[in-house]
């Protein structure tokens, strides 16, 4: 920054932005954490109906088929007390009837198979083992009882599963047991299309927590999957939930059965819930995108205004003078702002404006006091010399003095112009040179090196003269031997720079700075640093004089100033 | 400068949450995945599939199913794997009739971009990721060691293998012969190599039965020779006589444990295989590789006649869908 201050704050946008931003963060945060962890309980909920349902339904369905089968044993019953020719009838049109009943079967009291009824096939003539009586049980359980699934063993190449009922028949009857046999098939295949989401199945214990049932048997066999059915069997009928899995239990109506149905949290609440969070977290994003930008745009109504405002500010401090002033716009309170300002800068340039004007009259005013008052005292020693030559004689030198005094004064008021033709200020040093030769009885010599294209240039009036008085004065006046002044005039690009040298003794850097701040004290006339100021007052800082001296060898100043042509500068 | 600055501080702040937004990964796309089997009739492969569609459903996985007619043609099978390739597949789940020549056709499905699996038999290729199946060698040495426990006296024992260039069947054979050798008791009388094929395996096996009547203990080792070999010793009537053990759940070998043509069962997990081969290939696929294991050991049980109806053997050697 300008002026090495360094400024500390904040810029508005940036204020703003942080602000909006980070409010509307905290708020988005805090929604989406309420609404998620509301939305995930709610998918929890939702899954625990969803699998309650499912497990209610297989329960149903298995309630349905164990009913089914007691009524299909009371038919069984009551046909088998018949005489045989019409319960054998009976029978097989049950048989038909129901295709699902495998076979059925009738045991004597000491366990011995009696009858067999099944469609089409016969039980083999050896029966190695019968999976569809049990005589200790049978005999152990007062009434009727109903097996686990087993596989019929009764035939041969013929081992469909099936669930066994077995019934008592009354006492006094030949056959003492009947056994139903019902394939279980609808009922696995039932359970193995259940799912409860993608992953979710269910299966079948009994109350102590063995497996009646299960689609995937063979894996739970293998050891490649297990079910803690013992913890299963010490809950109660619900759903139940855990980090991965839910389970849901429901007991089967009129048996030991239970249906347990295993759903994965994963698939079905995990799932939807990320599914949320990506929505919630993309309209999270959506809407921080556009708090944002809003932000952006609010702050750069704001704050461009004020920055342009502020940019224009340090122009002007920059470069006063050459600033022009466009108003910025924006918000009201910024467009006022800009007035001001613009009110403001006008006023200052007014007045800067005028302070210059002031300063050149000044010098002007100064100027002409100190042409009207030039020098009695040369004026009273050029006449002096004048009356002297005449009273020799030295008529033609005199005339020449005349001339040269009446060419000078001539040249200086120049009909009130600052400004005159270099050829005129040449011919007015020179002048003066051959009046200060006669004077110091030709102690000094002087040459002109004028560059010809430079003759039409302007400069300011009596430009040279106190330059050249200067040099008699302190560089000649003591010189022992012949001094030489040199004029020299010459363009340097855009520039003409007049060199007015002289070999006499020089001038301490203390002397040469004196006489460019403060004019010289001991004579009158106009100083050297009157033309110094003069130059820069007219054309700028770059230009003026410059003044090398070296002790014994000689002075040398160099006037510089712009190409001028006529009338460029007449105006000030 | 300094407002400068604080845009630009914004505006990455803002790039950083909309790039965290849009970089989430999409749930819902679905991959193919093919499942290239030795054969589609047995029911050790239907029980495969029933784990591979298992999983392709709990995936979400496109899933197509082939396989060859036989179980000895692996140039079919070679074809499959480019078509299925050529045809989208992003993984493929793989079970190699020949471990030499059928790796040629994998490499390449890998350098199309594919993901390999392989299941039940490996490949000799560098592409597959992971194998899923049984230990062979140990299933073999299983099946030489019910053979043991159960027969005394010497063993005289005849083998039958099928296709000679699977992976499986000679490493199972190497560990049942492993096994006999270091019992000290047992007598290796012949090894034959028949075609994976019920018709031709019964056939074979009756002509090295009455080539070699001293044997006492035979060896199947897979569904199909197992059905082969027990139908020739129920038809030989030697089902007292020869102790056999096979491999394999399958009606005709359940039929022959209760009647005495089989002894044992090596019965493998083909619903794991299937199961956890489509499981693999989804890992593959969702760039979870990392996580998984170069090899799979699927269980594999002896079943005999005093385990035959047990809970658990029931569950391992009848699948709940056939009637």
């Amino acid at each position: 920054m300008k002026g090495g201050v360094s400024r500390t704050g904040l810029r508005i946008t940036t204020i703003l932005v942080s602000i909006v931003v980070g409010v509307v963060t905290v708020i988005l945060c805090c929604c989406i954490l309420l609404f998620l962890n509301r939305y995930r309980s709610a998918m929890v909920q939702n899954a625990l109906t969803t699998s309650s349902q499912a497990v209610s339904q297989v329960s149903n369905t298995v309630g349905n088929y164990l009913e089914d089968m007691e009524q299909a044993m009371s038919l069984v019953e009551w046909s088998i007390l018949d005489n045989s020719d019409d319960r054998n009838q009976l029978l097989n049109a049950f048989l038909i009837f129901r295709p699902d009943v495998v076979a059925v079967t009738g045991y004597s009291p000491s366990g011995k198979l009696l009858d067999c009824w099944c469609l089409d096939r016969e039980p083999r003539e050896v029966i190695y083992q019968n999976l569809s009586f049990d005589l200790d049980r049978a005999r152990a359980s007062g009434g009727a009882y109903m097996t686990a699934p087993h596989v019929e063993s009764i035939f041969e190449g013929y081992y469909p599963w099936v669930v066994t009922m077995t019934a008592p028949l009354e006492s006094g009857n030949q056959t003492a047991w009947i056994s139903l046999d019902l394939s279980f098939s609808s009922i696995s295949s039932y359970i193995n299309n259940v799912s409860i989401g993608q992953r979710g199945y269910c299966f079948l214990m009994d109350k102590e927590g063995n497996i009646v049932y299960h689609p995937q048997q063979q894996l739970l066999y293998a050891g490649l999957k297990s079910e803690d059915t013992t913890a299963l069997a010490a809950f109660a009928d619900g759903s139940y939930a855990d980090d991965t899995v839910i389970y849901s239990v429901t007991s089967v109506v009129g048996s030991d059965w239970r249906v347990v149905g295993v759903s994965y949290v994963d698939e079905l609440v995990n799932r939807s819930v990320s599914e949320m969070i990506r929505l919630s977290l993309v309209l999270g994003a959506a809407l921080l995108a556009a708090a944002v930008l809003t932000s952006f745009l609010l702050s750069r109504l704001l704050a461009r205004p004020l920055r342009g405002l502020a940019d224009a500010m340090e122009r002007f401090e920059t470069d006063a003078d050459q600033f022009t002033y466009r108003p910025v716009g924006g918000t009201r309170e910024v467009q006022e702002l800009s007035g001001s300002f613009e009110h403001m800068v006008l006023r200052i340039q007014r007045l800067m404006s005028t302070v210059r004007e002031e300063e050149v009259n000044l010098r002007k005013t100064e100027l002409k006091a100190l042409q009207a008052q030039i020098n009695p005292h040369f004026l009273y020693n050029t006449l002096d010399s004048i009356a002297w030559m005449c009273e020799q004689g030295r008529n033609t030198d005199a005339v020449k003095m005349i001339h040269a005094l009446a060419r000078l004064f001539r040249i200086s008021i120049s009909k009130g112009h600052e400004l005159i033709p270099i050829a005129k200020e040449i011919e007015h040093a020179e002048s003066y040179l051959q009046i200060q030769k006669y004077r110091y009885k030709n102690q000094f010599t002087y040459e002109f090196d004028v560059d010809p294209a430079c003759l039409d240039y302007y400069c300011n009036k009596i430009t040279l003269q106190p330059i050249i008085e200067n040099a008699i004065n302190h560089g000649l006046d003591l010189l022992v031997d012949e001094g030489c002044i040199t004029v020299q005039v010459r363009q340097d690009g855009e520039d003409i720079v007049f060199n007015v040298r002289d070999n006499g003794v020089g001038m301490s850097d203390e002397l040469i700075h004196s006489i460019l701040e403060h004019g010289p004290k001991d004579r009158t006339g106009i100083g050297i640093r009157n033309v110094n100021d003069r130059l820069k007052i007219y054309f700028g800082k770059q230009y003026g004089l410059h003044i090398t001296s070296e002790p014994d060898v000689g002075t040398c100043v160099e006037i510089r100033m712009p190409k001028i042509q006529e009338g460029d500068y007449e105006a000030k | 400068m300094r407002r400068n600055r604080w845009v630009t501080i914004w505006a990455a702040l803002l790039c950083v949450l909309l790039c965290g937004c849009a970089g989430s990964t999409d749930y819902s796309q679905q991959h193919t995945v093919a499942l290239v089997v030795k054969s589609t009739q047995t029911e050790f492969w239907l029980s495969v599939f029933a784990g591979a569609e298992a999983a392709a459903t709990e995936y979400n996985l496109n899933l197509t199913i082939i396989g060859p007619d036989t179980e000895e043609d692996y140039e079919a099978q070679n074809q499959m794997v480019a078509d299925a390739v050529s045809a989208g597949a992003e993984a493929i789940v793989f079970s190699a009739i020949d471990y030499e020549n059928n790796a040629a056709a994998i490499d390449a499905a890998a350098k199309e971009g594919a993901k390999i699996v392989a299941i039940d038999s490996n490949v000799a290729s560098e592409a597959v990721s992971t194998y899923i199946g049984t230990d062979n060698y140990a299933a073999g040495q299983m099946a030489a060691q019910a053979a043991l426990e159960r027969v005394g006296g010497t063993l005289r024992i005849g083998i039958v293998n099928y296709d000679i260039s699977s992976a499986n069947g000679q490493e199972r054979e190497q560990g049942a012969l492993d096994v006999f050798s270091d019992s000290g008791r047992a007598e290796v009388v012949s090894v034959i190599n028949t075609l994976a094929e019920a018709s031709h395996a019964k056939r074979d096996t009756a002509s090295l039965l009455t080539a070699h009547p001293e044997i006492n203990v035979l060896l199947a080792f897979n569904e199909p020779t197992s059905v082969g070999a027990a139908q020739a010793v129920e038809q030989m009537g030697l089902s007292e006589s020869v102790f056999l053990v096979g491999f394999d759940s399958n009606v005709a070998t359940v039929d022959g444990l209760q009647e005495g043509s089989v002894d044992a069962l090596v019965v493998q997990n083909p619903y794991a295989m299937g199961y956890l081969g489509v499981e693999s290939a989804y890992r593959l696929l969702a760039g979870q590789a990392g996580e998984m294991e170069r090899i799979v050991d699927t269980s594999t049980q002896i079943v005999d006649r005093s385990n035959l109806f047990e809970v658990d053997s029931q569950k391992v050697l009848f699948a709940f869908d056939s009637h």
